[in-house]
């Protein structure tokens, strides 16, 4: 019965195999081939210079699932991730120039940094919550542009070249660059969501969620709450420093610019645009940040070519701040689940139809 | 002329501004619990209206009550669109509400001429006489007034909170909304009125500072994060805890600056050291010097 419709509308299994299935029908299945095949051609399809923000768009996404895991799925307000991927990304950027190591293990490593550093700024959590943990990570952030802009060893925030990659044979060219990154970010990605997605349906994964909703139920049910909270910066801070060395390699330099605090700004808007606590979301909100950050940039030179603006106005430094702040305002007022959201509406309806309920 | 007092002594200048921009932001965490990232925005904003109107050929102390009164409006306004409508939504939408006003404004303060540009205050013939020397230093008729200012309106609030009928029902909110609005105060119009005086307390912070160092939106916005380290040290809601932290925090920073700068390679610890402070403070005494207890242990 269910294997002729598209979607699964009821629970039709009578035995434990069709409760364990992945794909209820075989249209989902089809649909997720097709999905993979549309990614592995995105290349091909797209202009070039579009490439680029996919790209991006693919790292920011990592970040975000990282910062889900702290900020949306257990509630630690975190000021800080783009500081965790600078870690992630100077560790790289050490590991690959005095170490000689290859890309696939300098970047892991990053990952590690992160993970570490991000637990240590993890411990004010055992003791403070909501506002002074936001403070703290801010304070973190702070600390660390500093730290970095007056270290010798990191070049003083300046910038440090990373070497050139080759992998199978194929070298990392200013022709194919944003097609060779294409393909090594995006398994990357893939994994890390997968494994997100898995960590989360295991005991671990659940007490993150129970510390959120109410860290002192959790305690009663067997629950270690800073146990749990310092594993969500463990993970998060570690989703933040691999995507800090995809970053290092793929903008070819690391600049202390790249992980100030208007990012970390950004990745937090990112997932709350996408909506927090959802997987979804972490692809959804950088795709839209970086597409409206893009399009404000058009905007902004055709506004500025009809000399819209008095004289000494940058229209892009204007416009780029008000449309991402107001962007951000307005979901919270009004979407406060973000675009998962209206993705799950859109499936339910097409699920549901030609019903609405 | 020894080096101690006169970095104290300029520590408590730029100490004052810091304090007074706390209060702003100690006033609307005390009455909602709203952090307000903003509130360096809500700075600039004043510092340029009143630098706008003084361009315009408009006497510089009506220009301050201008932009004081202009920035007491906009706290309402912000409150009355945007804050009150997130009552019971998560402290992340809140904070994250604030952090999205804070780009807005930034935006908008840059569709105007003042946006990318330094500018600096016609000083006023009364400041620009002979100073004072204190212990040694010398200091400008503008960095006295600047404290002196700071110091009466300081007082002012403090006077405010303590004496008059209004400010009473602010902290008889700010302790129990509950109980509050049971004896028929209305809350909503004592959230109103904190954001309201913190923006007038933020103008006054904006021009006093404009007046000594110049005006840069940068500036001027940055002293909205040097608030953090000032409030977590003095109390996240306390008024008093506001001035002390405000003054500690600006000595501090004119300390490390003169101590700790020769020793530290490329200097500049004076950006730092604030947060250093805040980390230390939030391991040591959370809710600092004179706030209230109420971090629990998980």
């Amino acid at each position: 019965m269910p294997a002729s419709r598209f979607t699964q509308t009821g629970n039709y299994r009578t035995r434990y195999r069709q409760d364990q299935t992945i794909f209820a029908t075989w249209a989902e299945q089809l649909s997720l081939i097709v999905f993979v095949g549309l990614l592995l051609a995105l290349p091909l399809l797209l202009p070039k210079t579009l490439l680029r923000d996919v790209n991006l768009i693919m790292i920011y996404a990592v970040a975000v699932i990282g910062l889900n895991v702290t900020t949306g799925y257990t509630g630690l307000i975190n000021i800080g991730q783009a500081a965790f991927m600078g870690v992630g990304a100077y560790a790289t950027a050490l590991a690959a120039t005095r170490l000689n190591l290859p890309f696939f293990l300098a970047i892991p490593l990053g990952g590690v940094a992160g993970a570490l550093v991000g637990t240590f700024v993890g411990l004010p959590s055992l003791r403070l919550k909501y506002l002074y943990l936001a403070v703290a990570t801010l304070a973190f952030q702070i600390i660390f542009e500093w730290t970095v802009g007056h270290l010798p060893i990191l070049q003083q925030g300046g910038a440090i070249p990373l070497p050139t990659v080759q992998v199978f044979g194929i070298r990392d060219t200013f022709f194919n660059h944003n097609i060779f990154w294409y393909y090594l970010i995006l398994p990357v990605l893939v994994l890390l969501a997968l494994l997100w997605r898995n960590v989360l349906r295991t005991r671990h994964g659940r007490a993150l969620i129970a510390v959120r909703d109410n860290d002192r139920a959790a305690a009663a049910m067997g629950i270690h709450p800073g146990r749990a909270k310092l594993t969500a910066f463990l993970i998060g801070s570690f989703y933040a420093g691999i995507a800090g060395g995809l970053f290092a390699y793929f903008q070819k330099a690391v600049v202390i610019e790249d992980y100030g605090l208007h990012i970390s700004v950004q990745l937090l808007a990112m997932a709350i645009v996408g909506g927090l606590g959802s997987l979804p979301g972490a692809f959804l909100g950088p795709l839209f940040i970086v597409a409206l950050d893009r399009s404000m940039e058009a905007a902004s030179g055709w506004l500025g070519a009809q000399n819209l603006f008095p004289e000494g106005v940058d229209a892009a430094t204007a416009l780029r701040p008000l449309a991402f702040g107001l962007t951000i305002v307005l979901f919270l007022m009004f979407e406060p689940r973000g675009l998962a959201n209206w993705w799950r509406l859109s499936r339910m309806y097409f699920k549901k139809w030609p019903y609405k309920f | 002329m020894d080096l101690l007092p006169q970095l104290i002594l300029a520590g408590v200048v730029i100490g004052s501004i810091y304090a007074l921009a706390a209060l702003g932001f100690v006033l609307i965490y005390k009455s909602s619990r709203v952090i307000n990232f903003a509130h360096g925005q809500i700075i600039a904003t004043g510092a340029f209206i009143a630098f706008a109107l003084t361009q315009r050929g408009v006497n510089f102390w009506l220009a301050g009550l201008i932009a004081m009164l202009a920035t007491f409006l906009l706290g309402m306004l912000i409150e009355r669109v945007f804050l009150r409508r997130m009552v019971g939504e998560p402290i992340i939408s809140v904070i994250m509400v604030t952090i999205g006003l804070s780009s807005v404004i930034d935006g908008l303060l840059h569709l105007t001429p003042y946006g990318a540009g330094s500018f600096s205050f016609q000083t006023p013939a009364v400041l620009t006489g002979q100073g004072l020397e204190l212990f040694g230093t010398p200091l400008s008729r503008t960095q006295i007034a600047g404290v002196l200012a700071a110091l009466g309106l300081l007082a002012g609030f403090t006077y405010f909170f303590n004496k008059s009928t209004l400010g009473i029902t602010m902290r008889a909110v700010a302790d129990d909304q509950m109980a509050a609005m049971s004896v028929g105060t209305s809350v909503e119009r004592v959230f109103a009125l904190a954001w309201a005086a913190a923006g007038l307390s933020a103008a006054a912070a904006g021009v006093i500072l404009g007046l000594m160092s110049g005006l840069t939106l940068g500036g001027l916005a940055g002293i909205g994060l040097k608030v953090f380290p000032v409030v977590i040290l003095g109390g996240l809601d306390s008024v008093v805890g506001a001035i002390v932290g405000g003054m500690l925090i600006g000595i501090l920073e004119n300390l490390s600056a003169g101590y700790l700068d020769a020793i530290v390679p490329g200097g500049g610890t004076r950006e730092v050291f604030p947060f250093i402070v805040l980390i230390a403070v939030l391991l040591i005494r959370p809710y600092g010097l004179f706030g209230t207890k109420e971090i629990e242990r998980v």
